[in-house]
């Protein structure tokens, strides 16, 4: 695992013409996508004076004083928990393209073990081989980092305040720049792929020792740098959320009916709160040991393997970070097109509360060939099994919910039902590594990368497109396009199926991961099916690609054209089910129609009656 | 780090209308100024890092020079937006302690972070000293001397001077709090000197350097990370001098004193156990 492609065997370098202008024609490309995107958005007409509904927008509702100022001002100085969650929204989306491109242009170089199509862009097999190490490393903390703890606050910061009936987070100017701490990290992270001179960094997401302490070029300090950035911002959001559920829930909310996202979101952010501080040290700690001759993780020195605890103890509770709070949102939302009330909601609390506490020690399960002493071998295969109880329970909480149920197959229900069929798969294959001896036999081949990516990808991606559908009534007022929607679900659903179940099945044949090609011989093992297994995963993450832009595409759209819904888009108002976050939004649209959302009409004609008027105010408040 | 710039919690009192952008309530640019410096600290890192190595990419002032301004952006963001959450209301008679809870709740969950900083040093410094020690090949400097036990002795006695002046405030007596508070920073002042007394003194007498192996990064990552919390620490609470110079605390409101307070107990404890472990630790072995 602690050897990445880096080290592969160099291969006699050939067009290193090809090279110059192939980085040349990347450059290029990265410039005309970065103009692209910038002419898109000045060009969405409405995006600087974003209000979701047809009248009024936020806060603006007959009031003397205006919220939010006009222009592009409006989005740098909100403290609008609803803003600052649409922005890491946006943020999070962009992050997921340019790690969904990274994954591409990798899953193409695999397709046999002769394309060599990086090599023709970065001039030459050793730059390729480079290049794809490079691609590698910024896929996962890209995912990881960048898309999938922001995406995360997205929901919570956007729900969070509506769900417990607060005004706002406990902070809400913390919440903004915690927020705008983001994007400068980002530059950072990826600064090795677009500033001249720069190498990006080649250490994979875990940066193991001794490779990313003595690996040259600058694009590894820099991605250090902004990790650290990053961390920072996370932790800051963590010590809102807390304060925010602890100190400022309305008062008919409780801790006994407190719903499941806020509980997941108060469990990650007390794993954030240990975990990436931790991490933050780590990383300074190999950035002097990069640049200043300490000896922290030096063979001879604190040692390689030192890294590897102090990275899993973050690592590991990092993995629930990310996938606890889509959990919340599918045991969320799933109630909702089952016509019944979760099943056995209190211990859905407490398997996230167990999970959240184990998740602390499992660490080492990432070592087990590492030649870590046995004793402590088998007391984190004991826990990491242990883990599996408290996902089991939510698992069978989910099923039973749908059980005898009324289901309605609409977008968020598929998304919910393929986040538990790809978890149990995800889950399933965790419990055979957890266990030492399968783990010895399958550690650093594909059926890790397989496995971890049914978690990341079909359970977590799967989930926040759950909220993502089921919320976009309340983001834009107005309704997806249902056929296109079902079009992404099937294109997706099919596309992870096929490319990490293959990733499974590579890893049975032995497959090594983080290499960037094949080339075997194949008396040694069947390179034939390994090609096969290899051209399915990539087929299978072009069907992925394919169903992600009918999705942008859906979304963008239905922003624009799509139907006007009313507050009960999912008709849910008559059950037991009506969530709080559509009742406040079902509120502003109710506020938004009586005054005609022009705040002099109401300031000047005094013609308001009065429910309309406390309803304003009301929903001023809740604005605040 | 920010815990203390927590913001006011607004939507209790009236928009802040004299704020930047003026007259919208509570849209704000300080958290935007702020963390452009914020982030400017890590881009200087990273440029200066540039203007290193054999073949630096630019100029090795580029990077200083964009951290110190980085420095000022950020003072200036972090000094709007505290004058605008916190002081503006002390004279127009709006401050309440309302926010109250969640702020003290903030810094306990800072002080939980730290915990977890520091953790990662400490787990350092245990994993090389289970192995074999003295550290081959090195020779550990003489660590227990008068210079750390005063040290010791100031900073716990700063702990005291500081509970004490805020049992006074709490009593209404403002020339007590006020005269425990400037006993306090003068002992954390001195305390900071004699860190750096002690690191001239390893550098240039016992070439104890931090590139020394194993111990001397431990040392001086620990010890420097210490450092920097008492540096903050101090800047904290010169910062509620100056504010209790102009008469803002009460008994009734006190809010960051109480916050500084816990902050700078949290920064003593952690240097005895860093004394215990790291200083005594290391040269005596059982």
């Amino acid at each position: 695992m602690e050897i990445s492609g880096a080290l592969l065997p160099a291969i006699p370098a050939q067009g290193a013409g090809v090279g110059t202008s192939g980085q040349l024609a990347l450059t290029v490309l990265m410039g005309v996508f970065l103009v692209a995107v910038f002419l898109a958005l000045t060009r969405a007409e409405d995006w600087r004076t974003y209000t979701p509904l047809a009248g009024g927008g936020y806060g603006e509702s007959g009031h003397h004083v205006r919220h939010k100022p006009e222009g592009i001002t409006r989005w740098l100085t909100t403290v609008d928990h609803k803003d600052i969650g649409m922005l890491y929204g946006l943020y999070a989306i962009v992050a997921f393209v340019w790690g969904g491109l990274a994954v591409l242009l990798m899953r193409t170089e695999l397709f046999t073990p002769s394309m060599d199509v990086l090599g023709a862009v970065a001039g030459g097999t050793n730059a390729g081989n480079a290049l794809y190490n490079g691609l590698l490393t910024s896929h996962g903390i890209t995912m990881l980092f960048l898309f999938g703890t922001p995406i995360i606050a997205a929901f919570s910061n956007y729900f969070v305040p509506l769900l417990i009936g607060a005004d706002d987070m406990a902070f809400p100017r913390i919440n903004a720049i915690a927020f705008w701490l983001l994007p400068p990290g980002a530059l950072l992270i990826w600064a090795g792929f677009f500033v001249p001179g720069l190498a990006p960094a080649q250490t994979s997401w875990t940066m193991y020792t001794p490779l990313s302490a003595e690996q040259a070029g600058f694009g590894a300090d820099l991605m250090i740098l902004g990790l650290h950035l990053t961390g920072v911002s996370a932790t800051m959001g963590a010590i809102n959320f807390i304060a925010t559920i602890f100190t400022e829930r309305g008062k008919n909310v409780n801790w006994a009916n407190l719903d499941i996202f806020s509980w997941t979101i108060l469990t990650q952010s007390g794993l954030i709160l240990f975990a990436f501080p931790l991490l933050g040290s780590a990383l300074i700690m190999l950035l002097l040991d990069r640049n200043f001759g300490t000896a922290f993780f030096a063979v001879d020195g604190g040692s390689p393997i030192l890294w590897q605890h102090l990275f899993w103890f973050f690592g590991h509770p990092e993995v629930y970070i990310l996938v606890l709070p889509p959990m919340g949102i599918v045991s969320y939302v799933l109630p909702r097109f089952s016509g019944r009330k979760l099943f056995g909601f209190k211990f859905v609390v407490y398997s996230t509360l167990a999970i959240g506490v184990l998740s602390f020690g499992v660490w080492a399960h990432h070592m087990f060939s590492t030649g870590i002493d046995p004793r402590i071998r088998a007391s984190f295969m004991a826990v990491s099994l242990a883990i599996a109880i408290p996902s089991a329970v939510k698992t069978f909480n989910w099923i039973t919910t749908m059980w005898n149920g009324k289901l309605r197959l609409t977008a968020p229900m598929l998304f919910c039902i393929g986040f538990i069929s790809n978890f149990i798969i995800g889950g399933v294959t965790g419990v055979f590594l957890a266990a030492i001896p399968i783990d010895l036999v399958l550690h650093d081949t594909y059926y890790v990368v397989g496995h971890f990516h049914y978690i990341v990808m079909g359970a977590i991606a799967f989930a926040v497109f759950a909220g993502l559908y089921y919320w976009y009534p309340i983001f834009t007022g107005r309704m997806y396009q249902r056929s296109l929607a079902k079009w992404h679900f099937w294109s997706t659903m099919i596309g992870t199926n096929l490319t990490f179940f293959a990733m499974l099945l590579l890893g049975y044949n032995e497959m090594p991961r983080r290499y960037s090609t094949y080339a075997f011989n194949a008396d040694w093992a069947p390179l034939q099916t390994v090609e096969l297994l290899h051209q399915a995963a990539t087929l299978g993450a072009f069907i992925l690609a394919f169903g992600q832009i009918i999705w942008l595409v859906n979304f963008v759209q239905s922003w624009y054209e799509g139907p006007e819904v009313d507050g009960d888009p999912w008709g849910l108002r008559d059950t037991s089910l009506y969530g709080r976050e559509f009742e406040w939004h079902e509120r502003r649209l109710q506020t938004a129609v009586t005054d005609g959302g022009e705040e002099d009409e109401v300031a000047t004609d005094g013609g308001v009656d009065e429910t309309a008027a406390e309803e304003a105010v009301a929903d001023e408040q809740s604005d605040e | 780090m920010a815990t203390e710039e927590s913001d006011d919690h607004g939507g209790h009192h009236l928009p802040a209308v004299e704020d930047w952008p003026r007259g919208f309530g509570e849209a704000s640019w300080w958290p935007f100024v702020t963390a452009i410096g914020g982030a400017g600290f890590y881009i200087g890192a990273a440029l200066f890092l540039l203007g290193t190595g054999e073949q630096p990419l630019i100029g090795s002032m580029v990077g200083p020079a964009v951290f110190i301004a980085s420095t000022v952006v950020f003072l200036v963001g972090l000094y709007g937006w505290l004058y605008h959450a916190f002081i503006v209301d002390f004279w127009g008679g709006e401050a309440t302690e309302h926010g109250s809870p969640g702020l003290r709740m903030a810094m306990i969950l800072f002080l939980g972070t730290e915990v977890a900083t520091f953790g990662a040093g400490f787990i350092y410094y245990f994993f090389i000293r289970a192995g074999a020690w003295p550290p081959a090949g090195a020779e550990l400097p003489h660590l227990v001397g008068s210079l750390v036990l005063i040290n010791t002795a100031l900073l716990v006695a700063s702990s005291f001077t500081l509970h004490y002046a805020h049992v006074a405030l709490l009593n209404d007596n403002r020339s007590r709090f006020i005269g425990l508070l400037v006993a306090t920073l003068v002992l954390g002042t001195i305390f900071i000197g004699g860190q750096v007394y002690e690191y001239y003194e390893f550098i240039v007498g016992e070439n104890f350097t931090i590139t020394e192996g194993v111990f001397g990064s431990a040392f001086y990552g620990l010890t420097g990370l210490h450092g920097l919390h008492v540096t903050l620490g101090a800047v904290l609470i010169g910062i509620v001098l100056i504010r209790a110079l102009f008469g803002q605390y009460s008994s009734e409101r006190h809010t960051s004193v109480s916050t500084v307070s816990m902050y700078w107990h949290f920064v003593d404890v952690v240097w005895i156990f860093l004394v215990v472990v790291l200083y005594v630790g290391a040269e005596f072995t059982i």
